[in-house]
């Protein structure tokens, strides 16, 4: 029942995102619109497969470090990101592919880097060293590209950073298809990592009394699901709370096991993230707000709800 | 607060076409565009302008030889060139603006700016913020600044050339066959030009419409789709350049859902020229009309 309900809401988001907009679009017409065939359409699925991709990443991630408040920023991501895409404006690079690629480059390096310092000492991914080096990295990546942005003298550069505080306003089919051939891998992964994951849950040891491999349980998950926010970020920039607040949710309604929570945490991030993007369209139109900030606007109220739940048991 | 006049401080504010600021003699003091009262204790001789519209205006105003800091943006006049430059304006550096001695310093209006200002009062720099927007807004501070400087006349006549270039009457043609524009100032997202903006008074005295003159604000983040939906004849850009190529965007595939961008109808306009309010806005709208014919 919880299952239908939840697919339920996902198609209605869909159908929303699809059928609202600033623009006034005849039914009749829905399916000849370019409007709606070249911008609404892509732009609605992107934003399901980011929220998606989001809500995933954060619940594994969630997993991996023990730790409620991770997110699937958390590890340095999106400072690495923003630093790419400054960089990528600041050296001139071109095209329309130039910012999310060099945000996707920028976002590898900073969990490459968090990676080895992870492993710092033989500390083989220890979860407080991870949280703590994903900080650090992501702080000095932003110090870095806020360095670049205010002793440059291109108007570009500041924008930079509007782009990065995310938003699905570059959506196109393109883009949907680069995210469909390339998030369902990392998404597999950790798919298939839903039953290690629960034993992690008991503690690293009491997980590998009941057959785990943790070392390779944590290097494949950290792997993909940074892989899968690397993706997201390239495509959308940095949008918060939704890989926060999801497997919270999930949790609550579904329990804790993975092989249920981490589909609850795709169809809820996608339908979280449709919804908002649709809010943001069409709340102000002609104007549109930053996708970012309806989702926090939506997610920091349940968050400090679910806070208050979780500090109470 | 204000001080019985002295006459010859009477005289000073009727000469100066005097609009009822408050006056003590020997001093200059006018209102500026963050409600403070503004006093000097004479004409201002070593002026930091850290807005290019500003510092166009103290040159326009025959005021040029007493600017003695600019920002790394102002580039016009060719003469503004060789005033050393004190930062970028955004986040003034206090100590690199006091190491030139001004005894003024012109900001734009923003709240970064109104906290430098209030840095600079305290180690005795007096400052004035200026908010140029509309060509009005050039019109009113080129009086402002001729009256800070000593140039009333030059501040005078700037004003009016602005002015008669607001009310020359715009080219005969009927409403309904106007082509309407769309200013896209960054395209990710995409923001576009509003009522508040003097690029929307531009196009309107070059004979076209601002698709977007119902956004009161200077600039506004709208949809692609909104865009799309209201189907301009042309889509504009502003380079910082004189760099006169189509945008990135305009290869883009999300933004081929736009008519114009899809016909390539863009037109890309140099930033040392429409970047700004200035008072060469007749020039702007001369050239701005020019283009607009050569992509018929």
């Amino acid at each position: 029942m919880k299952w239908v309900g939840l697919a339920a809401l996902a198609v209605l988001a869909l159908a929303l995102a699809v059928l609202l907009g600033p623009a006034h679009v005849p039914v009749g017409e829905l399916l000849r619109s370019p409007i709606v065939r070249d911008l609404r359409l892509p732009r609605a699925v992107l934003a399901f497969l980011v929220g998606g991709s989001l809500g995933v990443a954060g619940a594994s991630l969630q997993a991996l470090v023990r730790n409620p408040l991770a997110d699937p920023y958390l590890l340095g991501l999106s400072g690495g990101a923003s630093l790419g895409a400054v960089a990528a404006i600041a050296l001139h690079v071109g095209g329309p592919w130039a910012l999310p690629f060099a945000a996707f480059i920028g976002a590898l390096a900073a969990m490459a880097l968090v990676y080895r310092l992870g492993l710092v000492g033989g500390a083989e991914l220890d979860p407080r060293v991870l949280v703590l080096a994903g900080v650090a990295v992501g702080a000095f990546a932003a110090a870095v590209s806020t360095a670049i942005v205010s002793l440059s003298e291109a108007t570009a550069l500041r924008n930079a950073f509007l782009w990065l505080w995310g938003g699905l306003s570059g959506a196109n089919w393109d883009t949907v298809l680069a995210l469909c051939l390339y998030a369902p891998l990392p998404l597999a992964v950790l798919f298939a990592a839903a039953r290690p994951l629960d034993l992690l849950a008991l503690g690293e040891e009491p997980a590998g009394y009941l057959g785990v491999d943790v070392a390779v349980l944590k290097r494949w998950v950290y792997v993909a699901a940074s892989l899968l926010t690397a993706a997201a970020v390239a495509v959308s920039g940095v949008i918060g709370f939704v890989g926060l607040i999801v497997p919270h949710i999930g949790r609550l309604l579904w329990g804790h096991r993975h092989r249920a929570l981490l589909p609850v945490a795709f169809l809820g991030g996608g339908t979280l993230l449709s919804l908002a993007d649709t809010v943001a369209r069409v709340a102000v139109a002609p104007r549109e707000l930053p996708v970012g900030i309806v989702t926090a606007l939506v997610g920091v109220p349940v968050f400090a709800l679910l806070l208050r739940r979780w500090t109470r048991n | 607060m204000a001080r019985r006049p002295h006459l010859v401080g009477l005289l000073l504010a009727v000469a100066a076409c005097g609009r009822g600021e408050p006056r003590v003699a020997g001093t200059v003091t006018v209102f500026d565009d963050a409600g403070r009262a503004v006093a000097l204790a004479a004409p201002a001789r070593r002026i930091v302008s850290l807005a290019p519209s500003s510092t166009e205006l103290l040159f326009a105003i025959g005021a040029g030889d007493r600017v003695v800091g600019r920002t790394t943006w102002c580039r016009y006049p060719a003469a503004a060139l060789s005033v050393p430059v004190v930062g970028d304006g955004l986040n003034p550096n206090i100590e690199a603006i006091a190491t030139h001695h001004p005894d003024l310093v012109v900001l734009y209006a923003s709240a970064l700016n109104e906290t430098a200002a209030r840095q600079l009062e305290r180690i005795g720099i007096p400052t004035v913020i200026l908010r140029q927007d509309l060509l009005e807004h050039v019109a009113r501070d080129a009086r402002l600044l001729g009256r800070l400087t000593a140039h009333e006349s030059g501040g005078d006549s700037v004003a009016r050339t602005v002015l008669e270039a607001l009310e020359a009457p715009p080219p005969w043609l009927t409403s309904a066959s106007r082509r309407r524009v769309v200013f896209v100032v960054w395209d990710n997202p995409p923001m576009v030009i509003g009522a508040g903006s003097f690029l929307d008074q531009l196009a309107e005295l070059a004979g076209v419409h601002n698709a977007f003159h119902d956004l009161t604000s200077a600039s506004a983040t709208v949809s692609l789709e909104t865009i799309a939906a209201r189907d301009p004849d042309v889509v504009i850009t502003i380079a910082d350049s004189d760099d006169a190529r189509l945008p990135a965007f305009a290869s883009a595939r999300e933004w081929q859902v736009v008519r114009a961008v899809r016909e390539r109808r863009v037109l890309t306009l140099p930033g040392a020229l429409f970047g700004r309010p200035s008072p060469r806005a007749a020039a702007a709208v001369a050239e701005l009309r020019r283009r607009l014919q050569a992509l018929r």
